[in-house]
């Protein structure tokens, strides 16, 4: 028996909330980019439910251009971050805080 | 005859023209003025034979031009208006001018060449402007006319500008007659507002009509110096002294009486006007008369004497006899600028202006005197004489019109009429020389214009019954009580002159009279002025000070000040720190979607 498109929606739910819970509260960049990812693939787990739920190959194939995207994203992320760490031996996301008014 | 009129009116107008276009002529001193007295003489023909052409009771001859047309209606019009009223006053005004101009050729001619240009300017300027006041055909073009007039008046009273009190005495004329003219011109708006136009007839009686003769005479007061608005004509005198026979005979203060005579219908309908007119000119009269029993200055006593007579005009007018008040202001004209021109003779000869330094003028200066006599009868008003007939029917209004109270201040200022011009007889002409001043010389050029107005003045009466009738009245002369009184008073002024200043009786009474004259010589309206304006300047300097720096300032700061502290405040939400702003979005997804949940459930507002 295969579990309803209920519990699967609750996962990206929860994903995501964890997701935005680390964005928030977390200081290291790497960590912010962690939590991205985990927010990125909760609506990609939305995505293939409904995709399997629907019988619909649309929502699979977009979500490899999402991974796929999200990978090109970590990149960039983690290059700025690298570039940070350069610039301030430090990877505390607080303290890029140049555009302060 | 409207040519005559034009010739007139733009004659002088082409004379300054030609002065001020053509600055060799202007510099070259006499012969600017050649060019100017000519030109003046020429508009004392055409204006002559203008007044022989106007046939007396006809209708006037108008011609005009609209003004500032707007769709298709004139502002105002401009034009020349013939008629008995402007061909007279145009005749007088052309003859004293030329006389002062001819006699100026030889006054002013030790004056440097482009100030004696410049003088000459100014004068043909000012015939200019007072003829074109003269043939006004509506009230616009008398305050365009009027304001000219005042300007020249400044221009020339100021003549002698590196003089600091010359410079203060034009300054103060200007001033105080533009006073005046703040009434002119409202009492000109309120005027156009009620009928649409500048014409002075046609106003129905009521209070508007009283208004605007109210405003009007104020502007005269003004210009024709009655109190309390006289306080510059005796500053006046700082200017030239054919430029005070030309201001006082019949240009500037001419101009106020004439005006009243001219807008006559404006007046007419207006009883309380007249009231107010009639005594504050006798008051005038007595006033001006008293203070000029005082002064040394011949110029002085002659510029008080003029306020004086001037009060009698307009108690004229007050009275509601314009006859009387023009019949009065042509002869004051001749006789005035005779005695201006007579006592510029004597200090041109003596150097000084003060009667004191004269003395015995009589022996050393025996032409002059017999002119300046001349004119002093008639100012006195001795019988036969121009200004005992004109006087005499300004009495005679006066009682016609049963204003005794002015009709009582006037007789007795021809008392004290006598006793300054005996005065100024007894000290300047037959007194004992202060100096031996030797045969003193007069140039013909200055007599002879003087010759020509002591004529005047002498037999100037006789053209009463010719005025009377071009201003559409009748006058025959004859002997009232009032006019017996006034020769029997004009006389005992003299004698009482006579006696104290020439045999030097009357100590006692002469005691007496001292705390007077100096409590007149003390010049309290002029303080009260200075004063007044000084300080209520200050107050509303004041005022005006505080209000820009606690209000307008205040405002100001007020302004920027809550700029910097809002973006002082907004600054804050601005960390730059990325999650922050991740936090703003999140709080602003949760509200977002707790208001669309919200709205959605109660199924009312939102989203559609």
């Amino acid at each position: 028996m295969n579990p309803p498109l209920t519990w699967y929606l609750l996962l990206a739910a929860a994903l995501f909330a964890v997701g935005t819970y680390g964005l928030l509260t977390r200081r290291n960049a790497v960590a912010i980019l962690l939590s991205i990812e985990i927010m990125a693939n909760a609506v990609n787990v939305n995505l293939v439910a409904f995709s399997r739920f629907l019988n619909d190959l649309a929502g699979q194939v977009f979500t490899l251009f999402a991974i796929s995207l999200t990978v090109a994203e970590v990149v960039v992320g983690l290059a700025i971050v690298v570039l940070l760490y350069r610039d301030r031996d430090d990877v505390r996301a607080d303290l890029a805080d140049r555009m302060r008014g | 005859m409207i040519q005559l009129a034009l010739a007139v009116v733009l004659g002088p107008l082409a004379g300054f023209a030609l002065l001020g276009a053509l600055p060799i002529l202007r510099r070259s001193g006499l012969a600017a003025g050649v060019v100017s007295s000519t030109v003046a003489v020429a508009t004392l023909v055409a204006a002559v034979a203008l007044l022989l052409g106007v046939e007396p009771g006809a209708a006037p001859v108008i011609a005009e031009v609209d003004w500032l047309p707007h769709q298709g209606v004139a502002f105002a019009r401009l034009g020349l208006r013939v008629d008995g009223t402007s061909a007279v006053m145009g005749a007088v005004v052309a003859l004293i001018a030329s006389a002062v101009q001819v006699y100026s050729l030889g006054y002013m001619a030790s004056e440097g060449r482009p100030s004696i240009g410049r003088y000459f300017a100014w004068q043909s300027l000012f015939l200019f402007a007072m003829q074109t006041l003269v043939f006004a055909p509506d009230l616009l073009q008398a305050f365009v006319g009027w304001e000219l007039v005042g300007l020249c008046s400044y221009l020339l009273i100021g003549f002698y500008y590196q003089k600091p009190s010359a410079a203060k005495a034009a300054v103060k004329a200007f001033w105080v007659t533009k006073f005046a003219d703040m009434g002119l011109l409202a009492g000109l708006v309120l005027l156009y507002r009620e009928t649409g136009g500048f014409a002075w007839s046609g106003l129905q009686p009521g209070w508007t009509a009283t208004a605007v003769a109210l405003l009007v005479f104020l502007g005269v007061m003004g210009k024709s110096a009655q109190f309390p608005l006289h306080v510059w004509l005796p500053d006046a005198m700082e200017g030239p002294t054919p430029v005070s026979a030309l201001l006082h005979a019949a240009t500037m203060v001419a101009a106020g009486v004439f005006l009243v005579v001219r807008t006559w219908p404006l007046f007419e309908v207006s009883g309380p006007t007249l009231h107010v007119m009639a005594w504050v000119g006798a008051l005038t009269a007595v006033i001006a008369a008293l203070t000029a029993t005082v002064q040394d200055d011949i110029k002085k006593v002659l510029a008080y004497s003029t306020c004086s007579q001037l009060g009698y005009m307009v108690a004229a007018l007050g009275a509601g006899s314009p006859v009387a008040g023009l019949f009065h202001l042509t002869n004051h004209a001749f006789f005035k600028a005779l005695l201006f021109l007579a006592a510029g003779a004597a200090i041109h000869a003596v150097h000084s202006n003060s009667i004191r330094d004269m003395g015995g003028l009589w022996r050393s200066l025996r032409g002059g005197s017999i002119l300046f006599l001349a004119g002093a009868a008639a100012l006195v008003g001795l019988p036969g004489f121009s200004g005992f007939f004109s006087k005499d029917l300004v009495l005679e209004a006066l009682v016609g019109a049963h204003l005794w109270g002015p009709f009582a201040l006037a007789i007795g200022g021809v008392a004290i009429t006598g006793y300054y011009v005996g005065r100024v007889l007894m000290v300047a002409f037959f007194g004992k020389p202060a100096k031996d001043h030797g045969p003193l010389h007069t140039p013909a050029v200055m007599a002879v214009p003087m010759a020509v107005l002591a004529v005047l003045a002498v037999v100037g009466g006789a053209f009463g019954g010719r005025i009377a009738t071009w201003l559409g009245g009748t006058y025959h002369f004859h002997l009232t009580p009032e006019g017996i009184a006034a020769i029997v008073l004009a006389l005992s002024g003299l004698g009482l002159a006579v006696w104290v200043h020439g045999w030097g009786g009357g100590r006692a009474l002469v005691a007496a009279a001292a705390p007077v004259g100096a409590f007149i010589r003390a010049g309290w309206l002029d303080r009260f002025y200075e004063t007044a304006w000084r300080q209520g300047l200050l107050a509303v300097a004041r005022g005006a000070g505080w209000f820009d720096r606690y209000v307008v300032d205040g405002v100001m700061n007020l302004v920027g000040w809550s700029v910097l502290a809002g973006s002082e405040q907004a600054r804050r939400f601005q960390t730059g720190r990325a999650p922050d702003y991740i936090l703003a979005v999140v709080i602003a997804f949760v509200v977002l979607a707790a208001w669309g949940a919200v709205s959605g459930l109660t199924g009312c507002g939102g989203a559609p």
